[in-house]
């Protein structure tokens, strides 16, 4: 099975939920193929591509859809279903990359320093300490656990630098989600998960979500806070070459920070997800 | 892949960066804090993230991405994420020749790097990029040079026989410039200025602005 055949298992977000008025229409394109999704009425958003309708599903804030008549499930993500929390679509970023760099970039912590200076890191808080990382077989997902790093700005509510602790699950090749550190409740654990569409395998489209224990701040800020760190992580991936993913060992050099790179790449591989990837089925 | 001339040397300071084509490949050219430049394909081994976007830190050369940091010798010295370890020797940028020769930078992706040899009463002035192929460049310069000859005190005599290099001068060879021409995209010419260092300062002023009013002429066709 190629990479594209293997890829075409998977719901895709195309939109926000709440995105186009009744009768409004939006051209996109998803895999290689146009697509439109339109709102025929107030209830859902229907897409097609070549005149043919497909499947589509609300959920976490979006609109997702599927080529396949025999997909994955949708992964689930529970806390979606925790009415406390504040639920927050933070809009589309298109990035010139692999859908799988993006991904990948999600994952990674060690570049908060550099890349996201005095907001998610900050030197010389630069060392990445010792964390696990597994695959749960049960479930088939890439789980990084027990993993600490000071930010000086770890979320819209924090006040002041903090310890964060970060969990990462990795669901489906083309989406994360991140488990930190609820500044306002520490007991709990803020969600932060990145959807992508990959328009191809060198452009993707990326919806960021969260579900947030916050009562105080705006909407727009919460949004604005993230669209920040996402527009300075693209500054980064429009910036690595080769442009798709090496998934293969001996094209990148990887250090012990990047065990769940590693590990995501591993099972991008053993999987046949080559779609975004620089090799070949 | 020959010698090629891809900037002036004073347009790279100490602590400076900047981005680089020579033939297929990409190259970040930089100053450490002391003076000395590398030239390097332009990809961090790590992520291969462009270390064109890079900054320097006293001898090194850190990645925008990781920080991770690299001597002159290409050596990785220096992994923030872990900052006990030694870092590996492999991990190392391909690196190239670079000479400064002239005023002028040059690199050599496949051999030492060996400049063309320049008289030495040249000053270098700017570059200049054309969005036009080499004949039309070197073409719109030599139309423009019989025009305007005042440049050259009235008569302008070309001496090089370099299929990219034009020397203009005056008959007696005391006013003249030399422009090195290279090539990083088919579409694209870079000329490299150097004129004889008699020019006042208002001279190499209307130099300059010949060779945008040349540019303007090269692209137009």
């Amino acid at each position: 099975m190629s990479g594209y055949d293997h890829a075409l298992k998977y719901w895709y977000p195309v939109a926000m939920a709440d995105e186009l008025d009744t009768g409004q229409s939006k051209h996109t394109k998803l895999l290689n193929t146009d697509i439109v999704v339109s709102r025929s009425n107030d209830e859902r958003l229907d897409v097609n591509a070549a005149g043919k309708s497909l499947a589509v599903q609300h959920a976490y804030g979006h609109a997702w859809t599927t080529f396949s008549d025999t997909p994955y499930p949708l992964f689930a993500i529970p806390e979606s279903s925790e009415q406390e929390r504040r639920f927050v679509p933070c809009g589309v970023v298109r990035v010139s990359c692999s859908p799988l760099r993006a991904v990948e970039n999600f994952l990674d912590i060690a570049h908060f320093p550099f890349v996201h200076t005095g907001v998610l890191g900050s030197e010389p808080h630069t060392e990445v300490y010792k964390y696990d990382v597994k695959i749960d077989e049960t479930v088939d997902e890439v789980f990084a656990t027990n993993i600490k790093f000071f930010q000086p700005q770890a979320s819209k509510s924090a006040e002041g630098g903090i310890e964060t602790e970060y969990i990462y699950r990795v669901p489906a090749p083309m989406a994360a989600v991140l488990y930190k550190t609820c500044p306002p409740k520490p007991e709990c654990l803020d969600v932060i998960a990145l959807f992508v569409q990959p328009l191809d395998e060198e452009t993707c489209d990326v919806w960021p979500w969260m579900a947030l224990y916050d009562d105080t701040s705006s909407m727009a800020d919460l949004i604005q806070f993230q669209q920040l760190i996402f527009v300075q992580d693209r500054s980064i991936l429009e910036n690595q070459m080769p442009r798709k993913l090496p998934i293969d060992p001996g094209h990148e050099i990887p250090t012990k920070a990047d065990l769940t790179s590693i590990a995501y790449r591993r099972w991008l591989k053993k999987r046949g997800a080559y779609y975004g990837a620089f090799e070949r089925s | 892949m020959s010698t090629e001339p891809i900037g002036l040397a004073r347009d790279l300071a100490p602590k400076g960066v900047m981005r680089a084509q020579v033939g297929q490949t990409d190259l970040a050219i930089w100053r450490s804090t002391n003076g000395v430049v590398s030239a390097w394909e332009n990809r961090c081994p790590h992520r291969g993230m462009r270390l064109s976007h890079g900054f320097v830190r006293g001898e090194s050369l850190a990645c925008a991405y990781h920080g991770w940091h690299y001597d002159c010798s290409g050596k990785c010295n220096y992994i923030p994420a872990h900052p006990e370890l030694e870092p590996p020797s492999t991990i190392r940028p391909n690196i190239y020749s670079v000479v400064e020769q002239a005023g002028i930078l040059w690199v050599n992706t496949v051999a030492d790097a060996k400049p063309v040899s320049l008289p030495n009463d040249l000053i270098a002035l700017r570059s200049i990029t054309l969005d036009c192929n080499l004949p039309s460049a070197i073409d719109a310069f030599k139309a423009a040079a019989k025009v305007d000859a005042a440049l050259f005190n009235g008569t302008v005599t070309e001496l090089s026989q370099h299929p990219k290099i034009l020397s203009l001068e005056s008959p007696s060879g005391a006013n003249g410039i030399v422009i090195l021409f290279q090539q990083p995209h088919p579409k694209s010419v870079v000329a490299h200025l150097l004129a004889k260092d008699v020019y006042q300062t208002n001279e190499l002023v209307a130099v300059s602005r010949w060779c945008e009013s040349v540019r303007h002429k090269a692209e137009q066709q």
